[in-house]
């Protein structure tokens, strides 16, 4: 009984000690056991001597065990902090690589986070919807809503508690200094309640401001106020003079992002010229505006969708003219937290991966570089280990090692990631309006110490891990220079392995990038951009409207007054220039081609229409395929004609020429006839296949939107000077935007280019990493053979064989290492479709070519060590042991 | 001593100071030094123990004592040269201390003997 009680208080008393640490315990565990056993045993009789010597010998241990931690914790610090110094090449690399890999994942997943992961920045965002009307079996995807059918949806639906109307539209904002454009946003009463935001200066708009003709009123956006307005407090009740009318400030809206499109100012229904027109209002045909809605609580976008269908099904039957059965009319809602993202999603997380991968192979250097110095000290730990310095005070040391390490390199990475912020802000503006919510804060410091914590977990336990299994076979063998560390030898290698994959896949990726980007680059633009200035002109249009004469002669004293200017070798007034920023999508209208009727069920013909002077063609560059260009004649005294692109020509006429055939754009009333064929020009981007293209004559529909103008300078040189030349003509001008078309088609390839560079320093960065690696593995095991070398040389081995020796230990993990990563990149290039411009994911080319790369590298990476074997003096190298 | 000598770590220092100790035996005589004042656990003695090893006041000693009064599972300590010296100026500081307390009237002026 006695015995048995004894052993059950020595069990606890053992249990106690294991709050110590592992070598405490190793080295006076049993001791201290024994002085408590005698402590028990002199105990003075009765219950309260015993209860006291528990309380006392309870306390003692909760009052020391922590204070031991804590010292040994400073002496792994310490320890730690001398390797890194002592190594400080292997912890340059370690930190750096961690660093790069941190940042860059840090960056981007700060991106994501608010881009893809947070809440809109909406009250209840999630109840958000915007509409789509779509034309299925005509390939429309999103076609503007009329006043008629707005009004249908808002009094028949039974899932929205909210349905507000918007479009976009320039105008002419003269105050008493200066005109200037403005994009406004012409919104239904209630809009911004829909979304929940509320003006930060003054009101928002009411029932009054959207009836027809209540006086003017305007709502500034934040950044209108804050760019032009200096942010004046006292901006509400400030008056505009816009299309001709006085428009009042009421207020100013806070900083949101703004979907569709980034306006300066927001107007009432009542207050656009276009919009508040009777015919406007009961054209059902007049489309142009987009539709949000909030959905009632508890309703799901399903059950709004199938609402909203039935809705416009009853609208197909009750107006059949409006929607033809072969259209295929319907309305379908989607997230707005889906619609705001759609465009910076596939980007975003191909990045991710990418950045995921480089953390990766910089985690796999780190565990390298740690069982490399491992290795190193191999003695030391064999020894130690078997004196019984505790497996745990190894694992400790090696974790303390891996932990500094991350946490040096979050800190890196966090400055890293806060510098590079900017550029992946700009580049995601580009995608989604999102991306003014991106900021560093509180996650992304969250995110990279969590990766750091990762990282070193990953690292420490891969070496910690190995350097368990093989102390005790070290010990065993006597020789640890070849043999001991087998199973390091494998980690290595996997490491290896794993490294050369991931870099293989990142290469692939950015060189799949690289290639659809210099494809991008080499498509014919069809016009020639160099020396091509393009402005767009904004005249107060108030006062030229229905007066042709008034508007015929201003462009003419235009391009008079631009063609006298020193420079310049030809200039055109066209409605808008290729790759237009403000034009993307174009002015679209139906086609009716003579001798071709429409077929019941086909899609009727859709031409992108623009307006031009004689000149454009000349300017631009755009070659005459046959007939002629417009003239001077070609004006309103005559029949209209029209200019066709080699598309439309093959398109409508096939082998037949079309010279002298006639097209219509309003169903047959009228017909103009087709005098001339023009090459194809790339009209919205690079990557956008020419489609159907008609030219009217400038002088025939009197529209002015841009004047291009070839110099026989670089174009940004005379920018002045025409922008002076116009503002003589006309003081009422704007002229918001002057741009080469080279920088225009620049501009176009932009987020193509960001994406290629930032994939590409990916990649590099793991080439680097990988390589490094490669090269650091073989080193080390030149010098772990280093006697064995010596002897292989001493019998005569000649320096080829001992070449081909190490360079074929370290190329066939190479191969390995290549052949995982060819088959993973395989299937997940596939994700990166969306993004490449006429270039398979698998393309063979690219494969190839990387193939080729990283196997040069890593061939160098191996060459290095390999030579430095055949340097070894056998005789020295046998005394080393 | 690169760390603070802490008053248990002294009385740790005296209980040596006539001679070896296994680790109950200090115990004890820190117990009856102090009359039973400061009564160590086993968990603090053994942080002092190893403190003081590392400092070098204290080390293990080899020889045992005869079989019959032995337990394998003991250790002995004994001061070093370096220990002593510590604990002397240890105690010479403290009776400077005393010294100053008694002038200052803190305490009864020794009578002379």
């Amino acid at each position: 009984m006695e015995t048995q009680k004894q052993t059950l208080s020595e069990r606890f008393y053992r249990g106690l000690l294991r709050l110590f640490p592992f070598d405490f315990r190793g080295d006076f565990g049993p001791e201290m056991e024994q002085a408590f056993r005698e402590q028990r045993a002199h105990v003075q009789a009765g219950k309260i001597g015993l209860f006291r010597l528990w309380w006392e010998t309870i306390a003692g241990i909760f009052t020391t065990a922590p204070a031991e931690h804590l010292s040994m914790l400073r002496q792994d610090v310490r320890y730690a902090l001398r390797m890194m110094r002592k190594n400080l090449s292997y912890t340059a690399v370690a930190v750096l690589t961690l660093a790069l890999g941190i940042g860059a994942n840090t960056a981007i997943v700060s991106v994501i986070n608010a881009v893809l992961l947070k809440p809109l920045p909406y009250q209840q965002g999630d109840q958000l919807v915007m509409l789509h009307q779509r034309a299925d079996k005509l390939g429309l995807a999103n076609i503007p809503y009329s006043v008629p059918e707005i009004q249908d949806y808002r009094q028949q639906n039974s899932t929205l508690s909210d349905l507000v109307e918007y479009h976009s539209m320039q105008f002419m904002l003269l105050s008493k200094d200066d005109a200037s454009r403005v994009r406004a946003g012409v919104v239904s009463d209630g809009f911004f309640g829909t979304f929940g935001v509320k003006p930060i200066l003054g009101r928002d708009f009411t029932p009054a401001d959207d009836r027809q003709g209540a006086p003017a009123v305007l709502l500034l956006s934040y950044e209108y106020w804050k760019k032009h307005e200096r942010g004046d407090p006292g901006i509400v009740g400030k008056t505009f003079q816009m299309n001709d009318r006085e428009h009042t400030v009421i207020g100013v809206l806070p900083p949101v992002p703004q979907y569709p499109n980034e306006n300066d100012v927001y107007m009432p229904t009542s207050a656009c010229p276009f919009r508040s027109n009777p015919k406007t209002i009961a054209n059902r045909n007049n489309r142009m505006m987009s539709l949000f809605g909030r959905m009632k609580p508890g309703v799901s976008v399903e059950h709004c969708k199938s609402d909203l269908a039935l809705i416009s099904s009853r609208m197909v039957q009750q107006h059949p003219d409006a929607y033809p059965k072969e259209a295929g009319v319907n309305t379908a809602p989607v997230s707005l937290r889906q619609e705001l993202t759609k465009g910076a999603t596939p980007m975003l997380l191909v990045l991710l991966g990418a950045a995921g991968c480089v953390l990766l192979i910089a985690c796999a250097n780190v565990a390298n570089l740690t069982l490399a110095r491992m290795a190193g000290r191999e003695r030391e730990l064999v020894l130690r280990s078997a004196l019984g310095a505790g497996k745990g005070r190894l694992l400790r040391q090696l974790f303390t090692e891996s932990l500094i390490l991350g946490l040096v390199a979050a800190v890196l990475g966090v400055l890293f990631a806060s510098q590079t912020l900017k550029l992946l802000v700009d580049f995601t503006a580009r995608l989604t309006p999102r991306a003014r919510e991106i900021q560093v804060d509180g996650y992304m410091l969250l995110f990279a110490l969590a990766a750091a914590l990762l990282t070193s977990i990953v690292a420490g336990s891969v070496s910690a891990l190995y350097s368990r299994q093989d102390l005790a076979a070290g010990l065993k063998d006597g020789n640890m220079h070849s043999t001991a560390g087998e199973h390091r030898v494998h980690a290595r290698d996997i490491l290896v392995i794993c490294q050369v994959a991931f870099s293989f896949l990142l290469l692939v990726g950015a060189g799949l990038m690289l290639r659809s980007f210099s494809k991008l680059r080499n498509v014919d633009p069809g016009f020639v951009p160099q020396r091509v200035l393009a402005m767009t002109v904004d005249l107060n249009w108030s006062k030229y409207m229905n007066k042709p004469e008034l508007a015929r002669r201003i462009a003419n004293q235009l391009l008079d007054k631009i063609q006298s200017q020193p420079g310049v070798l030809a200039a055109a007034i066209s409605s808008s220039y290729p790759m237009d920023p403000d034009n993307l999508g174009g002015w679209n209208r139906t086609m009716l081609v003579e001798g071709h009727p429409q077929r019941e069920g086909q899609k009727p013909p859709l031409s992108s229409m623009r307006s031009v002077s004689p000149d454009y063609f000349k300017a631009l560059g755009i070659p005459l395929i046959a007939g002629r260009v417009f003239t001077e004649s070609d004006d309103d005294k005559v029949p209209e004609v029209v200019l066709i692109n080699r598309t439309a020509a093959r398109h409508y006429w096939r082998d037949e020429d079309p010279i002298g055939r006639r097209v219509s754009f309003d169903q047959g009333k009228h017909w103009v006839k087709v005098v001339g064929v023009v090459g194809d020009v790339k009209e919205f981007g690079l990557d956008q296949p020419p489609g159907d293209e008609t030219y009217l004559a400038q002088a025939q529909t009197r529209a002015i939107g841009s004047i291009v103008v070839r110099t026989s300078q670089d174009g940004l040189n005379i920018a002045n000077q025409m922008r002076r030349a116009i503002l003589e003509v006309d003081p009422q001008t704007a002229i918001p935007n002057v741009e080469t078309l080279e920088h225009a088609r620049n501009a176009s390839m932009a987020s193509p280019r960001v994406m290629t560079d930032l994939l590409g320093i990916f990649a590099a960065l793991a080439l680097a990493i990988a390589a490094f690696g490669i090269g650091g593995i073989l080193a080390l095991t030149v010098n772990q053979r280093l006697n064995e070398i010596g002897i292989r040389i001493a019998l005569g081995a000649k320096p080829g064989d001992l070449l081909a020796m190490i360079l074929r230990q370290g190329m066939t993990l190479v191969g390995i290492g290549l052949a995982i990563g060819l088959a993973s990149a395989m299937g997940l290039t596939r994700l990166m479709k969306t993004l490449l411009f006429e270039v398979q994911p698998t393309d063979p080319i690219t494969f190839a070519g990387v193939s080729v790369v990283l196997g040069a590298a890593a061939l160098l990476a191996c060459y290095i060590p390999a030579r430095r074997a055949l340097r070894i003096d056998p005789l020295r190298a046998l005394r080393s042991e | 001593m690169e760390t603070a000598l802490t008053p248990a770590m002294f009385q740790v220092l005296l209980a040596l100071g006539d001679g070896e100790k296994h680790g109950y035996a200090i115990l004890k005589e820190v117990e009856e030094q102090t009359d039973g004042d400061v009564r160590l656990s086993t968990g603090t003695l053994y942080a002092i123990i190893k403190r003081l090893l590392i400092e070098g006041a204290i080390q293990e000693c080899r020889h045992r004592p005869p079989v019959e009064e032995d337990d394998q599972r003991r250790r002995y300590y004994r001061l070093t040269a370096g220990g002593r010296q510590v604990a002397i100026e240890e105690a010479e500081r403290m009776e400077r201390l005393i010294a100053t307390a008694r002038e200052k009237h803190f305490l009864k002026r020794l009578k002379p003997a």
